[in-house]
This record gives structure tokens, sequence and C-alpha cells, in this order.
């Protein structure tokens, strides 16, 4: 065999590290391993869909239920509403025909191009309602955008009108018909809205054919000229939408949240993407092999976490989109405007894809760097880097917790909102203090273990040992815990006030018919005979809902007053006829004679600093003016009663709008209240629960009779909640366990070799790990929990609506749930799934 | 002039009790166009003579040249980009990157060192065509048989006139039949220039070195200048 030796020229190496194809060729290969790998980073990719997905629809729903910043200017910068004379010349420039024609004149000379809108108010026959009759230009300069039309024509000559949906069916309407009115005749040849105010109900006419108008708006452009100058009834768009500012407005809220949320998601996104990296440890030792910079290493990592943000993201967003789409049409309906598809908060959705997209790259980060720091020979051979000893002081963490605290205090004790700055920022430290403290609870957990059996000591020890990658596993943990623990305690706080009752109004089966407004007004009283008819109307609703289960409802002038700090007493305080209490099973036997108050609020009756006000301060139409109820305790007599006595009745209805507190008969006739005893409204209550259109049916025959009614509104219950927020804190923490767990196990594969190798049998692999899962779930339980108490107290010691005598309302079963359940949970799922030797790293297959 | 040489190259892994010398003042030279073979139990330093010679470890002591450049002085940097320009590797369980076609394996290196994709992708085709593999080109390492691996393996390993070939038991996954094919790969390369030590087991493969060196805890112990056939070198054994 012969040697073939041929001269070469030396080796001259460049300076350049690849550049752009470098850099190519990696994210290539990050992305091809995305497409393979994408349901090992499924959890990591679904809260990010999540998360951008609410934040689009969240941000979305909120901007667009405002009403549009150009409501009643159309495409004008500036309007003036000029009162006519048959306004009553109650406005501020009440004008003749003539002299209206004047002013606009001078407007138009002034500002140049205008739109006149003319409206005349008419009443609707037979009813207190009226409507406009509007002259308006459907080609004006600046009003086309508070005029749409949706089928017919605009009108173009004195006989034709086109009628707002609303006003041709109260009118009785339709394409074609003959409208009379005001002695005059017209077609009706259009449909129209305004899309900025869907109650805008109005008969739309050729411009001019308004001849007595009660207002004319006129619109304009002054070019930045200030036209509040000019008189009160001149205003710019540039004005309202300064005194609509806030700077702590549903959007500032969400955004944070978001970012908060995105914090979150890269603390579980670091074990995911370290997890990831290491089963991908050997094919990237081979990469250095074979040439790449640790720069090249880095960014198949980081490039990774990039994609998963970008793809969770844009998933987010389609997702979002799609949701908002099916979710429009309702909120037009709502909001009583229409707003365009893509009328989207472009800025706050972008943010929050950012937002993502950062979280996953630095969340990538951690990993991309450890993963520079294994020898190459290590990573071909699969051996992951070995532990790093972590030795982090707590005072930095303790620091941050008691500023967090602090800031929350501050929030707490702010008023009208004003510190929800704080609350945000508050609740960010409390968040960075938990990730500052996590790794040492797994040291103090460690320290705890030393007497247990082996595998359980050896999986406590092993979390120690590893808190590099157990700490932000525990920390994702401990934060989902928290939010989960936050919501729980504040909603049982919330919901459990007896003072300020909050809840679900009515039951799904009860109905409130009230009587018309104009009953309990400031006029005269209603007669026997309206009263009478509108009893037989609230019968003929219950007749409707098959039921007779008919229950007047009767107020008096008491009202029941909290004379001291703190949330005051909310609701109707309804008198406790005997056929009320009949109709919830209560027998007369059963209530104390001494009670004044009767109430299904558990605890009312311990309530303290309690008076019972009445006459002029308890008055249905509120108090004097100028003349507040007594706050000081105890209260003038004469006006006041001190100390109710308050029995609780478990019996009555819980709904916020049902008469869960009653005034007894014995306090109605001992503070001579008789005779202002006056009738409400109706309660009905149907043997099943109320379908649409058995609703829709009540609110028609209540509506020709004047009155209107209540049914169950979309509230939710303290317990729908409370268990949500449970399910996900649990959720969260079980997925991250699922994700971390096989790492931490994999770090110590060799330990497990070796324990088996001596003997261990598959009871001491599962009870590993097994014991890892339970103890990271129950300190992540245990911290979460306490920061949530923490977070919770800071905020409500200063609070002077909710104090920490709130806290009192415990959610005992959702924290059990969480403080053990998590635990064994996560124990159980270790077990079952630990039979077998976990795969070591070095063993796993390369092509 | 040898391209790769080791002086005095020691290696010790692990302190005090736990110290071990992988390899003990090795010398070796391979000139360009060289094929040596690196023989030698378990555990006698054979893959960290590799890893050692091919920049991917530094030695405790000694000095490692490539082209006449010293390693000592230089950067990881510096080190990644000799690799990538000079130096090729192959495993015996091929280590192909999954996610990358074979041609996408083949000229990552060339892209590495900033070479345009679709340049980098007519060399990586070139280097497969030589190699019998053109029509597996876009195929995924898992859609290729072993014996196709390690020719991509090799093809990515000579790609962009690499002139340093080091295979840790490149046949040590293969059937013979294949085992040989691979071998005469590497020395196909050798004949175009390219310097190449070749770990291996097998003595029979050995014998297509040009040289073949035994090591034994972590010394080289003898070494053969020409090598006669598989049956000669198990009657050169060094324990005879």
């Amino acid at each position: 065999m012969t040697t073939v030796t041929l001269e070469r020229p030396q080796i001259e190496l460049g300076r350049g590290d690849g550049g752009m194809p470098a850099r190519q060729a990696v994210v290539r290969w990050a992305w091809r391993l995305f497409r393979r790998e994408w349901r090992q980073q499924l959890l990591v990719l679904l809260l990010i869909v999540v998360a951008v997905a609410a934040t689009f629809v969240g941000a979305t729903v909120a901007v667009n239920t405002r009403l549009p910043a150009n409501e009643g200017f159309g495409k004008a910068q500036d309007l003036a509403i000029l009162q006519g004379a048959s306004a009553g010349g109650k406005g501020p420039v009440a004008s003749t025909p003539s002299r209206l024609r004047a002013e606009i004149a001078a407007i138009q000379h002034r500002f140049g191009t205008v739109d006149v809108i003319e409206n005349e108010t008419i009443s609707i026959p037979g009813s207190i309602d009226t409507y406009n009759i509007r002259a308006q230009d459907p080609n004006g300069a600046f009003g086309q955008p508070m005029l749409s039309l949706l089928s017919g024509h605009y009108p173009v000559g004195p006989d034709q009108v086109a009628l707002t949906s609303g006003l041709a069916s109260t009118l009785g309407l339709h394409l074609g018909d003959v409208w009379h009115q005001g002695g005059q005749s017209r077609e009706v040849v259009g449909i129209v809205q305004n899309p900025q105010s869907l109650l805008d109900e109005f008969a739309l006419v050729a411009p001019g054919q308004v001849t007595q108008p009660s207002s004319v708006t006129v619109l304009f452009d002054a070019h930045g000229f200030n036209v509040a100058k000019l008189g009160a009834n001149f205003e710019s768009i540039a004005s309202v939408a300064a005194a609509q500012s806030n700077a702590i407005n549903p959007t500032t809220i969400l955004l944070s949240l978001v970012t908060i949320g995105m914090l979150l998601i890269a603390l579980v996104a670091v074990g995911g993407f370290t997890v990831l990296a290491q089963r991908r440890l050997r094919s990237i030792g081979m990469l250095g092999a074979v040439g790449a910079t640790d720069k090249n290493i880095k960014l198949v990592v980081r490039a990774n976490g990039v994609i998963v943000g970008v793809v969770g993201a844009l998933i987010g967003v389609v997702l979002g989109f799609v949701i908002w789409l099916a979710y429009r049409p309702h909120l037009e309906t709502s909001s009583h405007h229409l707003f365009g598809v893509f009328a989207l908060p472009w800025g706050v959705i972008g943010a929050s894809v950012l937002l993502a997209v950062i979280a996953t790259y630095f969340a990538a980060s951690r990993p991309a760097k450890a993963m520079t720091r294994v020898p190459i020979v290590a990573a071909l051979a699969g051996r992951p880097a070995p532990p790093r000893q972590v030795h982090r002081s707590a005072i930095p963490g303790l620091v941050i917790l008691v500023i967090g605290f602090f800031l929350l205090g501050v929030a707490g004790g702010g008023q009208n909102g004003g510190g929800a700055g704080f609350l945000v920022i508050g609740l960010v430290l409390v968040v960075v203090a938990v990730i500052l403290l996590s790794p040492l609870a797994l040291s103090l957990l460690a320290r705890l273990s030393h007497r247990g059996p082996i595998a359980g000591r050896l999986a406590v020890r092993d979390l120690a040992r590893y808190r590099a990658r157990s700490g932000s596993a525990l920390s994702a943990i401990s934060i989902g815990v928290l939010i989960a623990v936050v919501i729980c305690i504040v909603a049982a706080a919330r919901y459990g006030n007896v003072l300020d009752y909050a809840g679900p109004n009515l039951a799904n089966n009860q109905l409130i018919v009230y009587t018309p407004n104009s009953f309990n007004g400031p006029g005269p009283l209603p007669t026997a005979e309206q009263m009478a008819a509108a009893a037989r109307s609230a019968e003929s609703i219950g007749a409707g809902l098959g039921t007779h289960d008919v229950v007047e409802l009767q107020l008096a002038s008491a009202q029941l007053i909290h004379a001291a700090r703190g949330r005051n007493f909310s609701g109707q305080l309804y008198v406790a006829t005997p056929q009320l209490l009949r109709a919830f099973g209560i027998s007369q036997s059963s209530i104390d004679p001494s009670a004044d108050v009767l109430s299904m609020r558990p605890g009312f009756s311990s309530i303290s600093d309690m008076q019972l006000v009445y006459g002029n301060f308890g008055n249905k139409g509120g108090p004097p003016p100028g003349n507040g109820p007594p706050t000081q305790f105890p209260c003038p007599k004469g006006s006041c009663l001190a100390n109710p006595v308050i029995q609780e009745v478990a019996a009555l209805p819980s709904g916020t709008s049902a008469p869960n507190t009653l005034v007894t008969e014995h306090a109605i006739r001992t503070l001579g209240l008789e005779s202002s005893v006056s009738t409400q409204g109706w309660l009905i209550q149907a043997d099943q629960p109320l379908t649409a259109s058995q609703i829709s049916g009540a609110r028609l025959t209540a509506s020709q009779a004047g009155m209107t009614i209540e049914t169950k509104n979309d509230q939710p219950d303290s317990s729908v909640i409370i268990n949500w927020a449970t399910v996900f804190g649990f959720v969260l923490a079980l997925g991250i366990l699922a994700m971390t767990i096989g790492l931490i196990r994999s770090e110590t594969a060799s330990d497990l070799r070796i324990l088996t190798a001596t003997g261990a049998s598959s009871y001491t692999r599962r009870t590993l790990t097994g014991v890892t899962a339970g103890a990271l779930g129950l300190l992540g339980a245990v911290v979460g929990t306490i920061a949530g108490y923490v977070a919770t107290i800071g905020f409500l010691r200063t609070n002077s609506l909710n104090g920490l005598s709130s806290l009192s309302s415990v959610p005992v079963k959702n924290l059990l749930v969480i403080l053990i359940g998590i635990p064994l949970v996560a124990f159980v799922g270790g077990w079952l799934l630990a039979g077998r030797e976990p795969p070591a790293i070095a063993h796993q297959p390369l092509e | 002039m040898s391209f790769l040489e080791l002086r005095q190259v020691s290696k010790t892994y692990g302190t005090g009790a736990n110290e071990v010398h992988a390899l003990r003042e090795v010398n070796l030279a391979v000139d360009a166009g060289a094929l040596v073979a690196v023989m030698g139990p378990s555990g006698s330093g054979k893959s960290t003579l590799l890893t050692i010679a091919g920049s991917l470890e530094d030695p405790t002591d000694g000095q490692v040249h490539i082209g006449g450049i010293d390693l000592s002085g230089m950067s990881r940097d510096d080190k990644a980009r000799l690799r990538r320009r000079s130096v090729g590797y192959v495993f015996q369980d091929f280590n192909l990157l999954p996610g990358l076609t074979a041609v996408e394996n083949v000229s990552l290196p060339l892209e590495l060192d900033g070479l345009a994709a679709r340049k980098a992708k007519a060399a990586g085709l070139a280097a497969l065509e030589e190699l019998g593999l053109a029509d597996r080109a876009d195929h995924y390492p898992d859609q290729l048989s072993g014996g196709e691996r390690q020719r991509v393996a090799i093809a990515r390993a000579v790609v962009g006139d690499r002139r340093l070939l080091m295979a840790d038991e490149p046949s040590g996954a293969l059937d013979s039949e294949n085992g040989e094919a691979v071998m005469r790969l590497v020395l196909a390369a050798c004949r175009r220039g390219v310097a190449a030590v070749v770990v291996t087991h097998d003595a029979q493969l050995a014998s297509w070195a040009d040289r073949v060196v035994f090591i034994r805890d972590g010394r080289i112990v003898d070494q053969t200048t020409a090598a006669v056939g598989p049956d000669a070198l198990l009657a050169r054994s060094p324990n005879q």
C-alpha cells in the first residue's frame, strides 16, 4: 500500500462566524425540529395561544364596547347644536327658522363646509316615548358614519321617508307602505340605522323637509380652533376624547395582565425548553462537531423559543379573530352601536404577540446558554451538564416581597382606582419574590426530609441538588397557584360580604315584574284601578309562565345602614308580608315576634353597628338633599333604630334582587311606617327554568302594561368563579409538573440505574418519581397559597371597602383541593407513569 | 510534512483520587493522504485520542497541530471554524441531524462557514453523487438504511475539501459488507489527499490502513508502518 502525500498550503482561518448563511441554516434546522417535535412543546404553545387569544378578544371587546369617540360627530371634528323654536326655547340658543338659517350661514362662513342635520321630536301615539323626524343628506360631508341603509333606498323627495327598523316595527310599517304623519303622507322607501347608536330611532326624510326643527346639529371642521369659546352648544371631538381618556383603562389593565401572564408562561417555558434542549443534546453536540460556534448553538435553542412564540401567537391571533367574528354581532346588540370587523386594537394585539415572542425568547435563552457549557464530547455522548450548586440569599426575595406587600397596601388604600398602578407593580413584585424564594423552599424541604425512606429522601434531595431546573418549575407552579388562590380568596371575600351582597340576581325559574316607574316617582300615587291593572298584568305574565306563584313585593320607607367603615348594605328591604313568607314555606310561628329584619344572608345577624333608618332617611326616593342618613352610632331616635333585631331565615331566596332581606310587619307597626308601604312589583316563580321565549313573551306583556321585568342575569355564582380558578391552578401546576418531572428524573438517570443494579425494584423507581412530583406539587401549592394570602392581605389591610375581616370567608374546600389535591395527583401520576426505567438520554437514538 | 501532529499529548480526567490518565505523552503524526488506524482495548484512550486530535477536547498537556497550526492558542470559535473547514467526523452511530435531509446534512458545514445555501447544496449534492447517493439526497436520515446513513456521514466529513477525517468505529453499526464499503470510501478520500484517523476494533478493517497504531492505558505501545492484512495484524498483537 502506498501513501500519497499531497503538498497543500497551510490552513488559513478566516475571521467570520458563517454570517447569514450559517444563521439561516441553524434557524432552518430549528424550524424543522419544531415541526417534528411540536407535541413536546404543546403546553407552552397552548398557554401562548390562550393568552394571546384572550388578549385579542378582551381588548377588542373592551375597545369596541365603549361608544365611538366620534359618536355624534361623524367625520367632523366639531359640531354645534342649535335649538329650534319647537324645542320650546329651552336650549341655549332657541331660534326661529330664519335665525337658525343665519347661524348656520355664519358657521359656514367662518369654517367652510358644514353638514346640517335637522331633527323634529315627535311622540309615539299612545306612548311617552318619542322619536325624531330627521332631515339629513346621506351624502353629506361629515354625517355619513351616522347613517346607513339596511334595505330600500334613501328618501329623495318630500313624499318619501326611510325608517329605523325599531320605529317601523313600532308604527307597524313596512317598505312600500304609506306613513301618515302630521297631515302628510310619505311612502316608506327604506330601512336605515345610525351605526354609532342603534338606540337612535328616527324617520329619515330628504334634506329641507323638516320645517319646524326641535334641534339642528351642524357638523364642521374648525381646523384646530377651540370652538368651546363660541358657546356651550359648540363641542369639539378632541375635548370629548380628552374627557373620556383615563390612564387606567381596560386596555392598560389588560396589557398589565398579559405581561404577568407572559412572565408565567416564560417560567413554564424555561422548563419546557430545557427538557427539549436536553433531548437534542447529541444533535447539538454533532452540530458543534461539524463546526458550529457557540453563537450558532445558542441560536438553535433561541430560534426554537422564538418559533414557539411566533407560532403560538399567530394561532392565538387567528383563534381570537374567529372568536371575535362569532361574538361581534352579540356585542353590537348589547353595546347598541356597530363596529367594523377590523375595528381591532392593533397596538394591544401587536404588544401581546411581541410579549409572547419576547417571553419565549428569554425562556429559551437560559437553556441555550447551558447548552454551550456542555463539552462537545459530553454532548455527543448524551451526558447533560452536571448540576450547578445554587447558593442564593433569601434577602433579595424577602426585600422584594416586603416592597410588593407595601405597594399593594398603597393600592388598597387608593381611591377611585387611583391605586391600580401600584396594584400591578405590587403583584409583579410578589411574583418576582416567589421566583427568587422558590429555590430556597426546595432547600428547606430537603433539610426536613432527612429521616424519610431512601427513595423519598433521594427524590427530595435531588430536587434541592438540581434546583437550577426544579427552581424554575417550582416558581411556575407557585405563580399558577398564586393566581388561582388570589382569585379564590378575593371572590370568597367579595361574595361572602353579607352587607354588599353579590351574586346572581335571581334563580333561573324566577322573574320579577316591576310596577311602572311613574308609580314610584315624585308624581301622584297610582290609583287603585292602576294598581289593580298592574296586578292583573303580573298575574297574566305568571299564567303565561304556567304558574300562579305570584308574590307581591312591597317596600316601606325603611333602609338598613351599616354605621361603620367598610361596605354598606345593598339590596332592597322588602316587607315580610304573610303571603311572601308563605311563598317560601316560612311559618309565622318560626319568626321571632321581636325581630325587625329577616334575612337569608349567613352571618348577617352578627353584624354590629347596624341601624334601620326610616321616615325621610329611609325614603324610597332617597334621603333629603344635602342631609344624608346618620352615620354616628347609635343613631338619633325618631328616624332610626339602632341595632335592629335581625333573624336569619335560610328559607328566603338568595338572589341579590330577590327578597333576601325583609323588614317585618312588627317593625313596620312599631316604627309607624304603615302608610309608606307600597307595591314595588311581583315575584313570579315557575316550576321550571324560564325559556328564552317565555322571557320574551313576559317582556312583551310587561311592556304593553308599561312595566318592566327582571330575570336571571349572567352574574356568575361565587362557586363558579372559585371552582374555575381552582381548576386553572390545578391544571397548570400538573401541566408544568408533567413537563419538568421527566427532565429532573432524567438528570438522575444514572442514580436510578445504580439503584436498580443494587436491587431496587420498580417500587423504588415509582416512589422516586412519585415523591419528586408530589414534593414539587406540594411546595408549589404551599408557596403559591402563602404568596396569594400575602398579596391579598397586603391589599386588603388598607382597603376601606374590604378590610382584613373579609378574609374570614375562606374557600376551605378549594384551598384543600389545591394544597392536598395537587401533590396527591402529582404523586399518583408520577407513581403510575414511572414503572419502567426511564430511558437515559445517552441512549436516545440519533439518525 | 505531517498534516496532523500530536506532540507529548496527555489527558487527565478528574483530580486527586478520581484522577484518570486517558492519554500519556502520546506522539502521533499523520501525513496528508495517509490512513492511520488506531486499535486497542476498551478504555485504552482511543476515542480520547481522536477527540483531542480533532479539537473536540483540549489536552491537559502537549500540543496538537493541524495543518501546521497549534490548537493550544485557539479560541472555541476558532476551533469551530477549523473543524468546519478542515476536520470531518464519522461516528459509529452516524450522528446525522434529524430534521435535515441527506444533502442538507452534508452541506451543513459549508453553510455554517458562510457559503450560500444554494452553493452549499450544490457542493453537498456533488459529494453525495461521488458516494452514489445522489438519488437519496432529499431523504431524511430516518428514511435511509444504516449503510446509506454512514455514507452520508462520510460525505459530510469530506465535503468542502476537508483535509482531516476522524472516524470513530465507522463500521461498528454496520454489517461486514457495508463496513468494508465504508472503509473503501475512507481510503478513497485518503487517495485524494485527506489525512484520516480511524478508530476500530476490527482488525480486518484496520488492515486497510497505511499504518496501525496500538494504544493501551493511554500510551502508544506499537505501530505498524505497512499493514499486510488482517491475519498478519493479529499475529503481531502486542501481547505476543
